[in-house]
């Protein structure tokens, strides 16, 4: 989705390096939506997020001169929202590699065959995930990011990453499996 | 690795997006840098000004040491060896002008004809040291200044000579 207009805002981004105000507001016209939505997905909270939001902005506007284009903005901006995401996450202790539960059977692919997927219920389960699975579960299904990413944010083995991704999926369908028999 | 979840997440993305955060948001941002611009904007006039400031004071200084400099030339600036001369004749007359005070103390209206014409000799070499910092020919200046002193001090040895008679007289014409 970035990648289609950030080209054309390469003039907005140089008019930011010179402080211009009215480009940074344009550029945070352009993204505080999508950034929000990163933010929330991982904090999921909404003032955090709010949080989060403005911080890596003011972030972004005023480490503007750093960013070289060998990336687009909205992925450098992106790069900034989750670190920030994630530090929230860290200081309310969270455990970004949850050991609980599920010990066996990582190997086998939950898959989703029997499962009604809506928009509504999986996000209601995404809620209620502990935190370490809904971190690698919205990076690797939403943000797009592979295992060998994640783990660099993280901080983590790939190994781990792709062992959280599984046992996050399965969690979620559990929760939309119940969710389903509940209705 | 496409399965089922991937692809609705995929298909349905969009749906997926809250509503973004509130409206009071660039507000906050906004202000925030604001707060980060102030101290620039309003640090740099003040830097500014007190360059200048410095500035004018510096210049200032500078002209008026140099005016005063200029204003200022004595003897020994332009001839060091006048300028020896004038000291020791300075000397010489402040002790002269001492022992006169002393023996004039008996005389007032004798002192104060002598105070006079030391007066007018002085005036004229303190006119002679305004003039010498435009003076064409400052070397004929300083000499009219070591030669005023070197008057005032004959003055004043004349002076005393007349004083010293004047007192003699009275002595003998009060120990007849």
């Amino acid at each position: 989705m970035e990648t289609v207009y950030i080209d054309k805002h390469v003039e907005l981004v140089n008019e930011c390096r010179n402080g211009n105000r009215k480009a940074q507001f344009e550029l945070y016209k352009l993204y505080a939506n999508a950034m929000y939505n990163v933010a929330l997905r991982i904090v999921n909270d909404d003032a955090e997020a709010e949080d989060v939001l403005q911080e890596a902005f003011l972030d972004a506007f005023s480490r503007i001169k750093d960013f070289r284009q060998e990336t687009t903005f909205g992925l450098w901006l992106k790069q900034i929202v989750i670190n920030r995401s994630i530090n929230y996450l860290r200081k309310r202790k969270l455990e970004l590699v949850s050991l609980d539960e599920v010990e066996v059977a990582d190997e086998i692919e939950t898959d989703f065959e029997e499962t009604t997927l809506k928009v509504d219920a999986i996000k209601t389960a995404m809620n209620e995930l502990p935190d370490g699975y809904r971190v690698v579960l919205t990076l690797y299904l939403f943000e797009g990011y592979d295992h060998e990413e994640i783990a660099h944010i993280l901080k983590i083995t790939e190994n781990t990453s792709r062992s959280q991704y599984m046992r996050a999926k399965r969690k979620l369908n559990n929760l939309l499996e119940t969710k389903g028999v509940a209705r | 690795m496409k399965d089922k979840l991937e692809g609705f997440v995929k298909d349905n993305k969009k749906q997926f997006e809250v509503n973004g955060p509130s409206d009071k948001l660039w507000a906050k941002i906004e202000t925030e840098l604001d707060k980060r611009e102030k101290p620039k904007k309003s640090f740099k006039p003040y830097q500014w000004m007190s360059i200048a400031a410095m500035l004018v004071i510096s210049v200032g200084v500078y002209f008026t040491y140099n005016y005063r400099q200029a204003n200022n030339i004595d003897v020994a600036d332009i001839n060091p060896v006048f300028g020896q001369q004038e000291v020791k004749f300075v000397n010489q007359i402040e002790q002269k002008k001492d022992s006169l005070d002393f023996y004039a103390a008996a005389n007032p209206d004798l002192h104060k004809r002598f105070t006079e014409d030391l007066k007018n000799l002085d005036e004229e070499y303190e006119r002679l040291k305004a003039q010498l910092p435009q003076s064409p020919n400052q070397l004929f200046t300083v000499k009219a200044m070591v030669k005023n002193r070197e008057m005032q001090l004959q003055v004043l040895k004349q002076q005393l000579m007349i004083i010293n008679q004047v007192n003699q007289y009275k002595k003998e014409e009060s120990s007849i």
